[in-house]
């Protein structure tokens, strides 16, 4: 199943692709405010673009920087490969302890980890803290939005989920009586919980610190009320030095969601005495984007969702059309490197108007990598064969001013000889399901052109009117 | 100043008017361009779907018939930014970046090259601009509305030059239309939901007449405005700007 | 195994980075440094600014602000409940109010600087019903590049806070009291 299917699932309720789209372009203007209001702002992309890309290109001795600094400050440090890695020294840290209850707030890395049913098949309690990833958990959904995980639902929904999870009122819909049951609901959890999860923004290898952000402070609470930490973190998450973290501070929230900053910016170096900290570092197919010049700067990315939020096809068509765990112009720039069958449409599902990259704070240049990914995807051969063949046909016609000639006369007679209903069927013509052909002139501009009279086909001197 | 036209070949199947009017506001302008008959494509529809490799006898095709000229004047932006963004996979002889150099969008030209900044004549309508994105945020003809919140562009203050015209203030200026090339069909459902959405934004703020310099989307936006049987013209920008001319 | 699987990532991270590339140098943007301009965007983001001739007026104008609140833990007011490191989590989360020491606050973005130190308990911040923070107005920079600049290190923890716990995700509409402190008050003196 493709992209355009799953939209096209998405789009039959009519209204809430409305709502949908008009609530994530409330963000995006709240995101535009914010940056009209820094006057450096554009300044701050270039910088954070040049750390970052500074970073990459010595990444492996910034990775290191970090190991020894964290291992320094008491820290353990795990390196995993792959997913599966990944899951199997979580769950040994886990087991070790002979903890059983787990809090965890946001990581999109244990998301593509699919660390969760992992955990839960051997007996762990995982409760997702963040509220959008509570509500998705109860409702056994995968998030749609990388930074607000439950936005494909309506508070109704949510309402719903909660009666049956939580006991609230049936019917009762009222996000500040919603998020306050959830505030008690997990305020129990997180005194059980025994030891914490969580992502990180920021690595700095100058310090061997991990920087969590968030406006809930569920990391924060989950964090320093188990007696164990493990953060989980992409190896690109690496940035050289605290004060680097200035600029990146100033960029993530404003791009985010329009706010100066997240409520909290946390910054975890060393375990509190008694209590352990583990951070795993973890590749998972990053290496190998990192050898992809033309999408390694993919790898910049800070994850704040900006170019969903602005992408008029993600606005329409929802976070789960892209079934991949990161959505959007970022996720289909990704999604390729991790399996390119399977996410062979995604670099298709867009205009390439260029908001994305436009928006992004630390400049990747999304959409010419979603182009450059169609090329690659081609050249694979893991387009539809028939878009294959017709390109290839286009291209020996469109070589030729002569054949070129004789199928433009030809199509426009046709469209305008046959029946409406035959040249508008939508089983036959996607175009038409929804607009009109254009109306087939009788002569095409070159025809004309050749049947003036020599000042025009032929001019002589420029003169001026008016 | 010796300057091409290149009509592209959607343009000259299904709007001559347009490449007509081109012509003529160039014309008036004190520009006389030629049109090389043996013009085809820029390749574009090729390469966005994932063929760039057989687009590439199309690129050479068009660097040859406009390698002379010092201008390639095209009533749409979108194959202009293509010519000057992606023939780089081209080898990049002096005809080649010449021409990918000389490529001009027509409001590019008409504001870049002859420096018009506005024109005599009159046009007593409520018109609504739809910026291409190829034109706004490849070819920077407008400012960006991720960037800045001042709303100006090339196309814009020619428009705004003339007696009598209302430019429609947009909730969304600069929103794409969800044309997309082979988007439109191969992501259909989602592609004409977004030119709805564009038309509504027009409908809703008073548009009477809907342009702007890249045909392309306008194909698609006057589909939907003919399908709903809307009472919007949509014309593209070379058609106003001449037929002004003409009356002044 | 993950020894090996640290060498392959590092070997693979070293044969795949690009061509080294610069470090840019980040400048000073200046700004604005006023307590007008921290109090304007703190409120704006939920958090509430109250001005102290000194610090003498910190208990009358607690007892204030925050005339129901029975457990206190605090190093720098009156305190009903003593905290430290080892305080256990039930103890903790009875409290109603804390009131710490910050140390820097940023204009731009009304965040505070609290490092564990001034905590007394790492929890203590978000557990707490509710948070006041000291903050000493010739401490305020204009952006967080200056506060970064002014840390000398960031200790085992410390964290910015700008504003109370909140949380859009129902929805996208704003609810102050997620998880942390329901509300924020920074006492500026």
């Amino acid at each position: 199943m493709n992209h355009a299917i799953r939209a096209d699932k998405f789009l039959l309720d009519a209204d809430r692709t409305t709502w949908h789209d008009e609530t994530l372009w409330f963000v995006r203007e709240k995101r535009d405010r914010a940056a009209y209001g820094v006057p450096e702002f554009q300044e701050l992309r270039e910088l954070a673009s040049g750390i970052k890309n500074h970073t990459l290109s010595r990444l492996d001795l910034y990775l290191q920087e970090f190991e020894a600094a964290a291992q320094a400050n008491g820290v353990h440090v795990h390196w995993a490969a792959d997913a599966a890695e990944h899951n199997a020294i979580i769950l040994d840290i886990i087991q070790k302890q002979g903890a059983t209850r787990i809090v965890k707030s946001k990581s999109m890395l244990t998301e593509e980890c699919h660390l969760n049913p992992f955990l839960i098949k051997h007996g762990i309690e995982v409760v997702d803290t963040d509220l959008g990833e509570r509500i998705i958990q109860f409702r056994d959904e995968p998030p749609s939005h990388i930074v607000l995980p439950a936005i494909h639902l309506k508070k109704e929904d949510v309402g719903d989920t909660f009666h049956t999870h939580l006991g609230t009122t049936k019917g009762e819909s009222d996000p500040q009586r919603l998020t306050e049951a959830a505030r008690q609901h997990l305020r129990a959890k997180f005194l059980a919980g025994q030891v914490a999860i969580s992502g990180v923004n920021f690595a700095i290898a100058e310090t061997g610190a991990v920087v969590v952000c968030t406006n809930e402070g569920n990391a924060d609470l989950g964090v320093n009320l188990a007696k164990v930490h493990i953060a989980a973190m992409g190896i690109e998450k690496i940035i050289p030095r605290l004060s680097d973290l200035g600029v990146f501070t100033r960029l993530l929230a404003r791009s985010a969601t329009g706010q100066p900053v997240t409520t909290y910016t946390s910054h975890f170096t060393k375990p509190a005495p008694g209590k352990e900290m583990h951070i795993v570092i973890v590749d998972n197919g990053r290496t190998q984007q990192l050898g992809r010049p033309d999408f390694r700067a993919s790898l910049k990315c800070i994850r704040c969702g900006a170019c969903m939020n602005t992408c008029p096809v993600y606005r329409r068509s929802g976070g789960h059309s892209y079934d991949f765990t990161v959505p959007g112009p970022i996720g289909a720039i990704l999604s390729p490197n991790i399996d390119m069958k399977k996410h062979a449409s995604l670099p298709f599902a867009s205009t390439l108007c260029g908001s994305c990259t436009d928006v992004c704070p630390v400049k990747i240049d999304i959409h010419t990598q979603l182009y450059k990914w169609r090329q690659v995807l081609g050249e694979a051969n893991e387009i539809p064969a028939s878009k294959k063949w017709s390109m290839k046909f286009m291209g020996r016609v469109l070589a030729s001013t002569r054949v070129y000639g004789l199928g433009g006369q030809f199509a426009r007679k046709a469209l305008r000889l046959l029946p409406h209903g035959l040249t508008h069927a939508p089983s036959m013509n996607a175009w038409a399901v929804a607009r009109e052909l254009p109306e087939a002139p009788k002569q095409s501009f070159r025809e004309w052109y050749a049947k003036q009279p020599a000042p025009a086909a032929q001019p002589t001197q420029p003169q001026i009117s008016a | 100043m010796k300057v091409a036209l290149f009509v592209p070949c959607y343009i000259d199947q299904f709007y001559p008017q347009v490449g007509i009017a081109t012509l003529q506001l160039l014309e008036k302008l004190g520009v006389q361009a030629h049109f090389p008959a043996q013009q085809t494509c820029c390749g574009q529809p090729l390469a966005n779907s994932g063929c760039e490799r057989d687009a590439l006898p199309i690129y050479k095709h068009f660097v040859q018939t406009f390698s002379d000229y010092d201008y390639v004047v095209a009533p749409s932006g979108s194959c202009v930014y293509h010519v000057r963004k992606h023939f780089d996979k081209l080898d990049q002889t002096a005809d080649v970046q010449h021409v990918r150099g000389a490529a001009y969008d027509l409001i590019d030209f008409i504001s870049t090259v002859l420096k018009v900044e506005e024109l005599p004549g009159a046009f007593p309508h409520k018109v609504g601009l739809h910026l291409s994105c190829h034109g706004q945020r490849g070819l920077h003809q407008a400012n960006e509305s991720e960037m800045t919140p001042v709303r100006d562009g090339q196309l814009s203050r020619l428009l705004r030059s003339l007696d009598g015209i209302e430019l429609t203030n947009l909730n969304r200026n600069d929103e794409c239309c969800g044309f997309g090339g082979t988007f439109c069909v191969s992501e259909a459902g989602i592609s004409a939901r977004m030119g709805q959405d564009r038309v509504a934004d027009h409908v809703r703020n008073g548009t009477q007449v809907l342009t702007g310099s890249d045909m392309s989307c306008l194909m698609h936006l006057e589909g939907i405005v003919r399908r709903a049987k809307l009472p919007i013209k949509v014309m593209h920008a070379a058609e106003i700007l001449n037929g002004v001319m003409v009356n002044a | 195994m993950s020894t090996t699987s640290r060498e392959r990532i590092l070997a693979a991270t070293k044969a795949n980075k690009p061509e080294e590339l610069p470090l840019p140098t980040v400048p000073d943007f200046g700004g604005e440094a006023t307590i007008e301009r921290f109090t304007t965007v703190l409120t704006g983001i939920g958090g509430t600014v109250v001005r102290m001739a000194g610090l003498n007026e910190l208990e009358e104008t607690l007892r204030q602000l925050f005339p129901e609140a029975k457990l206190k833990a605090s190093t720098l007011a009156t305190a009903t409940v003593a905290v430290d490191a080892q305080t256990p989590t039930d103890v903790l989360a009875d409290i109603d109010l804390a009131v710490l020491q910050g140390e820097i606050g940023v204009a731009e973005n009304g965040a505070v600087w609290l490092p564990e130190v001034n905590m007394l308990n790492r929890a203590l911040p978000t557990i707490t019903q509710h948070l006041a923070l000291v903050l000493d107005h010739r401490r305020i920079v204009a952006t967080m590049h200056q506060a970064y600049a002014q840390l000398p290190n960031t200790g085992g923890y410390g964290k910015f806070v700008a504003g109370p716990s909140k949380t859009a995700d129902i929805e996208q509409s704003l609810v102050i009291g997620a998880h942390g402190a329901r509300s924020l008050v920074v006492l500026v003196y």
